[in-house]
């Protein structure tokens, strides 16, 4: 088919609204041909329509979102346990955090751990994104590789670890064959808790590559180039043209990383065991908060109210987290 | 009339918040006790891990019941291990238990103090004397009158040890420690001989430990724990010095009882408590371990070896409570439990039946010796969890007991500061 016979073929004028429904909603059939295909018009300013494509996710918010969170808050004030319903206690629940020690260890742990993990997590999988941005032969290998701890499993990922770092495992050998002596890495509290962040960074590393794959993607290879005519080593170009450019990607990871940190369970849970290291000292607040208010005997409003600590510390890091990037900015 | 976005707003909110006023607690009440009528319905049954190993024993048995009481239907639900306690959480708080539930004497108590454990001593009172009075007190809640479930079965088991290893630090493999000070003794040879890369042990002490040893565990009316005693104390102390001296394995403090059965196949710790379903283990698992396996009774100071009791609850909800109680009893009535106790290695907690020669004679083998020394046992055994000791408080003794062990404070100390939080943890439990 020519071009020619096509552009001149006159396009089908579309049909004037009339302000009526159309005939096949006012249930009559069209007038006209028995084959042709009605007239389909759908009012524009249908005032439930919206509501009606967002119900499926409204909903689904609603029940799965919002109602845990308000139910939290409620239970916050009570002292609900699993199957008893909870009376009113007021502040009672934040009152007793203050003067729980268990509590003080998850505070200082969950703070400990976005200490250790976010400045890992932003830098190294910049370093690797620069590494495998490379088009060089094999480098496919190398990108899936890296990324292969983020789809595995975490309980799995962790009871390798717990293998490799087991007092007679793979780890300890090696450092007993090389006359180190053997390292309680899952006996120590800080050696746990250590692991654990080890563990955390590790199995994030390949995801946040691939966010940074993508601003680096982004960013004009002239800028490069310049720098590299007025005599810029690659250190330089890193950290006067790369960081700058990817730096919104950084406030991102940082900010994702940090309340995925304070938030950590299944790391520490799965190498400290349930009772959370020796004596409990590696405990994290959301192994608190399964500690103390799941099974039969649950204090669920405990455990709303160290919910809530939680959600408010969250909140608040996002919130420094964006303030800085604005001040970068500003 | 078309509503205004704030009056949908607040319907919504409304709507929202509405039912965290009565968010799936139960009452505290409203179950029956009344058992008596024709037999009939759908009913469910809920197990712990069996489905795995016993599906065509439960299958059979289901449909033994549906023909013997026409009408009946029994609907099987097997949940994993892990997990277990806060699954009947959910179902309870949600409403959805099922009508029969296996559970463990501290699992029936919460659903006996929510109300939702029907009190056997009434709805199936003439079926009482067909079990072991022990077995049948071991579901009743101090401070609440009645029984929440039907005893099924027992398990005790006895102290397995690694005769290669006792030999290498010098003890003679066929003389194990029989007593704590002999346990204690060998313990630090082993340590001493191996330079401390074999522990004998793998475990801190709980709460069963304790009460082997000859602590009071609770005050005489129930209402506070008493762990904190002489005797608690002197078992603390010893286990620190183990401890120091690595005859109780470093990674102790964070165990489970997976992580030390796994330390014992390995050959990296001496001893470790089991029951006869770990021969086959061994057998598979570690050969060379199963060469040199060791049998010995637990150690105990008084006289009572531990037992672990498993037991059959009814649902005081059930719209079927004949059809519940009746399968909950012939699940658990003497011909059944016998049966199941011939395919596992578990005992029936039926009156008579550990007479049958089946738990009494030996015919050479290590699991005959096993079966029959663990019927023995469990003839004046004990089960030495208290039944209000709930996980929380577990987990409270086992911070305490690390703490002492790693030097942080005494054992004195650290036993008094676990009664107080147990204590504080049994006010809070009503």
């Amino acid at each position: 088919m020519s071009a020619s016979t096509v552009s001149r073929t006159p396009a089908p004028r579309p049909a004037r609204p009339t302000g009526r429904r159309p005939a096949w909603l006012r249930g009559r059939r069209p007038a006209g041909r028995p084959d042709a295909r009605p007239a389909v018009r759908v009012r524009r300013q249908l005032p439930t329509s919206p509501w009606l494509f967002a119900a499926p996710g409204l909903l689904v918010t609603a029940a799965f979102v919002l109602y845990p969170f308000l139910s939290t808050v409620v239970n916050a004030f009570t002292d609900r346990r699993t199957l008893v319903p909870g009376r009113f206690v007021g502040l009672a629940n934040f009152r007793e955090l203050l003067h729980d020690d268990m509590f003080w260890i998850g505070l200082r742990n969950s703070v400990l751990y976005i200490a250790g993990v976010v400045p890992a997590l932003v830098i190294l999988p910049l370093l690797l994104a620069l590494l495998v941005q490379k088009n060089i032969p094999g480098i496919a290998f190398f990108r899936s590789a890296f990324y292969t701890p983020v789809v595995a499993s975490i309980v799995v990922v962790g009871l390798i670890w717990v293998w490799l770092l087991d007092e007679r495992g793979l780890v300890n050998s090696l450092l007993e064959t090389i006359g180190l002596g053997r390292v309680g890495f899952l006996s120590d509290q800080w050696l746990l808790l250590i692991s654990a962040m080890t563990v955390t960074v590790w199995k994030g590393l390949g995801y946040y590559m691939i966010v940074y794959l993508a601003a680096l993607a982004n960013v004009p290879r002239e800028l490069h180039e310049a720098a590299a005519v007025d005599g810029a080593g690659a250190v330089r170009r890193f950290l006067t043209v790369t960081v700058p450019a990817v730096r919104s990607t950084m406030v991102l990871v940082a900010a994702l990383s940090s309340v995925a940190a304070f938030k950590v369970f299944s790391e520490v849970y799965l190498m400290a065991g349930p009772s959370g290291g020796p004596a409990g000292e590696d405990t994290t607040l959301v192994m608190l908060v399964q500690r103390t208010g799941t099974g039969l005997s649950g204090r669920v409003g405990y455990a709303s109210a160290i919910s809530l600590v939680v959600f408010v510390v969250t909140v608040v890091l996002m919130l420094l987290v964006l303030r800085a990037d604005r001040k970068e900015d500003a | 009339m078309p509503m205004s976005r704030r009056a949908l707003a607040a319907a919504a909110v409304t709507a929202l918040v509405l039912p965290l006023s009565a968010c799936g607690s139960s009452d505290g009440g409203g179950g029956t006790t009344d058992a008596s009528g024709k037999v009939e319905g759908d009913i469910t049954f809920e197990t712990w891990n069996l489905r795995a190993n016993f599906k065509d024993y439960f299958e059979g048995l289901i449909a033994d019941f549906e023909k013997k009481y026409p009408g009946t239907h029994v609907k099987w639900i097997d949940q994993p291990a892990e997990g277990y306690a806060d699954k009947i959480s959910a179902d309870a708080a949600g409403g959805t238990l099922p009508d029969v539930v296996n559970v463990s004497p501290d699992l029936a108590v919460p659903l006996a103090e929510a109300g939702l454990a029907m009190d056997l001593d009434k709805a199936a009172a003439p079926y009482k004397s067909e079990y072991l009075p022990g077995a049948w007190a071991g579901h009743q809640v101090p401070g609440l009158p009645g029984t929440y479930a039907f005893p099924w079965y027992l398990n005790t088991g006895p102290l397995f040890y690694n005769k290669a290893l006792f030999k290498q630090a010098g003890l003679d493999a066929d003389k194990p420690p029989k007593t704590y000070d002999e346990l204690f003794a060998d313990a630090l040879q082993l340590a001493q001989k191996s330079g401390g890369k074999v522990a004998t042990l793998a475990n801190v002490p709980t709460i069963e430990d304790f009460g082997r040893y000859g602590s009071a565990l609770m005050n005489k009316d129930g209402t506070g724990f008493a762990f904190n005693d002489a005797k608690g104390v002197e078992l603390l102390t010893k286990y620190k010095q183990l401890y120091d001296a690595k005859a109780l394995d470093p990674q102790a403090l964070t165990a489970t009882p997976e992580s030390t059965g796994k330390k014992f196949l390995t050959g990296a710790v001496a001893m470790n408590p089991g029951s006869a379903l770990d021969l086959d283990n061994f057998k598979k698992q570690a050969p060379s371990l199963y060469k040199n396996i060791g049998i010995t009774d637990q150690i105990t100071s008084t006289g009572h070896a531990n037992m672990y009791v498993m037991g059959l609850m009814v649902n005081s909800r059930t719209k079927h409570a004949p059809a519940a109680v009746a399968f909950a009893h012939y699940v658990t009535d003497a011909e059944h439990q016998m049966s199941f106790a011939k395919k596992v290695a578990i005992f029936p907690s039926t009156a008579g039946s550990l007479d049958d020669p089946y738990f009494t004679k030996e015919d050479g083998t290590d699991e005959t010796r096993v079966r029959v020394a663990a019927a023995k046992s469990l003839k004046n055994a004990v089960n030495y969890t208290p039944v209000l000791f709930s996980e929380q408080m577990k987990t409270a003794l086992r911070n305490e007991v690390a703490k002492a062990l790693q030097g942080k404070q005494s054992p004195k100390d650290a036993l008094d500061n676990a009664v107080k939080a147990c204590d504080q943890l049994l006010r809070q439990q009503g």
